[in-house]
């Protein structure tokens, strides 16, 4: 009967651990992001932040309303979103629309907070921050609709997540599409002397 | 909710002190290790509801969700795209030049409910559907040719008044919308269209093409109501250049998405070439074929294909058999129709220096498979340059972008350049032809004196997957100058309609390319071609040229190697001599004789005649919109020949109703099958949310179990 006890106790007791590592890990890869992010701005050039990592800071977004400073990482596919948001759309020369998806159990979760009117802060890795408003926040189900990124108007940002922020489901339908439009553009340079660019990193 | 996770939780923080009262009096022999545990999983509980709480909430935030939103679901949440289930079956059977299809769209119906099914699908760029029926279990409906707008009323009546109705409409060349009314719950209705289309002939080759489903199209400009979630929904809003956006973009779904066993199509072919076949191919399907005398039956191996890629059949005549010149007659209402085929025995020895222009979309439409095609069909471009050649490379999505700022030498420098550009291409964004046209059709870099000795062509590559197509052929004919335009294909199911027509505006020629594996074969003889002399200055005069006489198209097109002058003539008795006759590169006239008397009988050559001159009508129409001559002359065609036109379409509809006044109608618009290869435009939603809940969730109800199985052990076994 012990042993039985023992058994479950520590089969419970790994499930738990495991659940507990994955928002763990996204917070110690962060950590990890921002050396590589470091570097590739420093290099202008794509760093891996581990040699056998298969994707690479692309920019970082801010989220003043919950103080989150995240790490984008290119591509949005299971590897990358572990550690980072992904950048599903976008590049490098930010012509075009930009859509970034996150998990809403570790980095995303700030997105519930953000409000129509909010903003966010796109950094690229030029140095340079674009501030986008927030113009609406919807709920799509992603059986039915698809992102036709021919019509996302050139200087937009989506962020998605899924949808509901507290589910136990991992692969529900829902998605939380937060729609937002670039309004002003701060080079590097400006951004020091305003200093957006240290009040945003302290957060 | 919050009244949940204080409410509940504290239930049992009540109860389990008295619990510890009574054990600590029975006096246990480890006491603190039990209180312990007892603390544990007292905490695990609040845990617990924690996590409880929000699968409350999901519940009720799932319910509250989506109002006011289109959805494709019905009440009882079932999917409605799955309800309607789509069949189609193609009976094609070839005669000389003329290739007659019998094709049949089932729609099943497998909900409680009424239906209306809506399904837009592609025809070949050049058929002419002339038939249509309805048949529902053991009646057959004949549907008849009317007015556009008349087919429209009466088909709105017959669904109101709950009548069977079927109805066949022309959005674009190529593209046709059955709308099928009042389908019974769990019964199929069918629509039968017949429709013809001539088969293409070059180099000594025969092809046929069945598109089964369409690239998403791109529709440029301004959307017309100011909504602002242009990208959500499946059906693209209409804009200021696309008026009829919403009628050509059905939804596209992968094949998993659709119902079980829909989206399938059974093929057979029987080919009845005139002249022995020693070879059927199909670069797009594995096909099986029988001889029968001169006849060969072909069918793809397995019974039903899905619908994702255009079958494609190739057939050629036995070697030594290739026909040079045919002559088809037929007798339709007291008329004569002729029909010839003359292919020049060019030569390719001379050579001209040329400046060549690559042009590749590398817009969303071209991700995945056709993008890998686009760029191994330019690096094919690129290996044909010769030493004297000038060359550049053009890419456009939303904006155009050149390598070169003006064309530049064919020196092996460049050349590596350009590889390089076309390896890094990427696709996506939107597909702004226009701009594209203009840089790649502006020939003011050419420099005089040495520079206009060359030829200039246009290589163009793309899916045409854009629903502007009447303004880009204006723009095309306008601008062309000495240019010629070459358009290449690319993809499961390029928009032919697009390749065709810009390719006979751009007075070059048009190549499909289907399969990664087949990328070779066609553009090497694009290639070959377009190195070749062309024919020129083609004069056709046939026997005692009678003041009836019409014959299309009215002016022959120059003439690449490989490529046959086909044209077709009513009003004329079968004799006499045609002559065709045409001026070669370096200036020498070249001739031929064919006696028209020895013409074999041919069938629906009324209809390919009527068809070939109601495109030359609307042709008109590119420089502005359609004037009512115009219009009442395709009209009067389209009935006078039972042709399905832009003006008018086929309608079938019962007499008595069948649906009962109480029962509702639900419309299934049916979607399309993404074409094979293809990623689309549409990005989905990734996938953004992990175990970590769950895996949380089951740790701690686990180890709260676990705790209290402990309890009880110790309590039942002191």
């Amino acid at each position: 009967m012990n042993r039985l006890i023992l058994l479950l106790v520590t089969t419970f007791g790994t499930v738990l651990a495991v659940g507990l590592w994955i928002p763990l890990k996204a917070i110690a890869a962060q950590e990890l992001l921002e050396l590589a992010w470091a570097e590739s701005q420093a290099r202008q050039q794509q760093t891996r932040p581990w040699p056998w990592a298969d994707t690479w800071p692309v920019a970082r977004l801010t989220i003043p309303e919950t103080g989150q400073s995240l790490i984008v990482l290119d591509g949005a596919h299971g590897e990358s979103l572990a550690f980072g948001p992904g950048q599903v759309l976008g590049n490098d020369d930010r012509a075009g629309p930009v859509v970034i998806a996150g998990h809403r159990d570790t980095h995303f979760r700030g997105l519930q907070h953000l409000k129509t009117g909010s903003r966010v802060r796109l950094q690229s890795r030029d140095g340079d921050w674009r501030i986008f408003q927030v113009d609406r926040i919807r709920i799509v189900d992603s059986r039915h609709e698809r992102i036709d990124t021919a019509k996302l108007p050139q200087n937009s940002l989506l962020l998605v997540t899924c949808y509901p922020f507290n589910g136990l489901e991992n692969n529900g339908p829902l998605r939380y599409v937060v729609e937002a439009t670039a309004d002003s553009m701060v080079t590097a340079g400006e951004a020091d002397n305003v200093g957006i660019g240290e009040a945003v990193a302290g957060t | 909710m919050m009244l949940l996770t204080h409410v509940v939780p504290s239930s049992p923080t009540i109860k389990k002190p008295g619990r510890l009262k009574t054990r600590s009096a029975r006096g246990d022999m480890c006491p603190r290790v039990r209180r312990c545990l007892e603390g544990v999983s007292l905490w695990l509980a609040v845990l617990l509801f924690l996590f409880v709480q929000p699968l409350y909430a999901e519940a009720s935030e799932t319910g509250r969700e989506g109002t006011g939103e289109f959805h494709f679901l019905d009440d009882a949440g079932q999917r409605q795209g799955s309800a309607t289930l789509l069949n189609t079956d193609y009976r094609v059977s070839v005669s000389g030049l003329i290739a007659d299809t019998r094709l049949r769209q089932s729609f099943r119906n497998t909900s409680q409910q009424w239906r209306e099914g809506v399904f837009v699908f592609p025809l070949p760029e050049n058929a002419s559907v002339y038939g249509m029926t309805l048949i529902a279990g053991e009646r057959e409906i004949v549907g008849r040719i009317h007015e556009k707008q008349e087919a429209k009323r009466q088909y709105t009546q017959a669904r109101e008044e709950g009548r069977k109705a079927a109805s066949v409409d022309q959005q674009r060349p190529n593209l046709f919308t059955t709308r099928m009314a009042n389908i019974p719950p769990g019964e199929t209705i069918t629509v039968e269209l017949h429709y013809q289309q001539a088969v293409r002939y070059q180099s000594g080759e025969f092809e046929l093409r069945l598109p089964t489903t369409l690239t998403p199209r791109y529709m440029p400009g301004q959307a017309v109501d100011n909504r602002p979630a242009q990208w959500a929904g499946g059906w693209a809003m209409p804009t200021t250049d696309v008026p009829d956006a919403d009628q050509i973009s059905p939804f596209t779904v992968l094949p998993e998405e659709v119902g079980p066993g829909s989206h399938r199509a059974t093929i057979a072919l029987t080919i009845n070439a005139g002249l022995p076949v020693s070879r059927v191919s199909s670069p797009s399907h594995r096909i099986s074929s029988t001889w029968s005398g001169n006849a060969v039956e072909v069918s793809p191996e397995s019974d039903a294909v899905l619908m994702d890629r255009d079958l494609v059949v190739r057939w050629s005549p036995a070697r030594g058999m290739e026909p040079s010149a045919a002559v088809f007659h037929e007798q339709w209402q007291g008329e004569d129709y002729l029909l010839a085929l003359v292919v020049p025995g060019l030569s390719r020895d001379q050579r001209l220096p040329r400046e060549l222009v690559f042009v590749i979309d590398t817009s969303g439409s071209m991700a995945g498979e056709s993008i890998r095609q686009a760029r191994q069909a330019l690096s094919r471009g690129l290996a044909t340059l010769g030493p004297d050649d000038r060359f550049n490379v053009i890419q456009f999505n939303s904006q155009t972008h050149a390598l070169f700022m003006e064309p530049v030498p064919a020196n092996a420098n460049n050349i590596a350049r350009a590889r390089r550009y076309v390896q890094g291409l990427d696709a996506n964004g939107g597909t702004e032809i226009a701009s594209a046209l203009d840089a790649a059709l502006d020939d003011r870099h050419s420099d005089g004196g040495e520079g206009s000795a060359r030829v200039r062509q246009v290589v163009f590559v793309t899916d045409g997957s854009v629903g502007n197509e009447a303004a880009l052929f204006r723009k095309i004919n306008n601008q062309l100058g000495r240019s010629r335009l070459f358009t290449v294909g690319i993809g499961s199911a390029p928009n032919m309609h697009f390749m065709r027509e810009a390719a006979r505006y751009g007075r070059g020629t048009y190549t499909a390319i289907s399969d990664l594996s087949d990328v070779e074969r066609p553009l090497d003889e694009l290639f070959a071609k377009m190195e070749s002399p062309v024919l020129t200055d083609i004069s056709v005069s046939w026997p005692g040229q009678a003041a009836a006489m019409e014959a299309f198209p009215s002016r022959i097109g120059d003439l690449f190697l490989g490529e046959p002058m086909v044209q077709v003539v009513r009003g004329l008795p079968g004799e006499g001599e045609l002559e065709v006759s045409g001026r070669l590169p370096d200036g020498s006239q070249w001739q031929q004789l064919l006696p028209v008397d020895q013409a074999a009988p041919g069938k629906g050559l009324h209809r390919h005649w009527a068809k070939q001159k109601i495109d030359s009508l609307m042709d008109r129409g590119l420089d502005g919109s359609i004037d009512d001559d115009t219009r009442a002359a395709v009209t009067d065609l389209g009935l006078k020949h039972q042709l399905m036109t832009k003006y008018t379409s086929f309608l079938a509809q019962e007499k008595t109703s069948s649906r009962g006044e109480d029962e509702t109608l639900a419309t299934d618009s049916i979607p399309t099958l993404l074409p094979a290869g293809s990623q689309g435009t549409m990005l989905r939603y990734p996938q953004t949310a992990t175990l970590s809940p769950l895996f949380i969730a089951i740790g701690l109800v686990g180890l709260m179990f676990s705790a209290a199985i402990t309890l009880l052990q110790r309590r039942v076994f002191p």
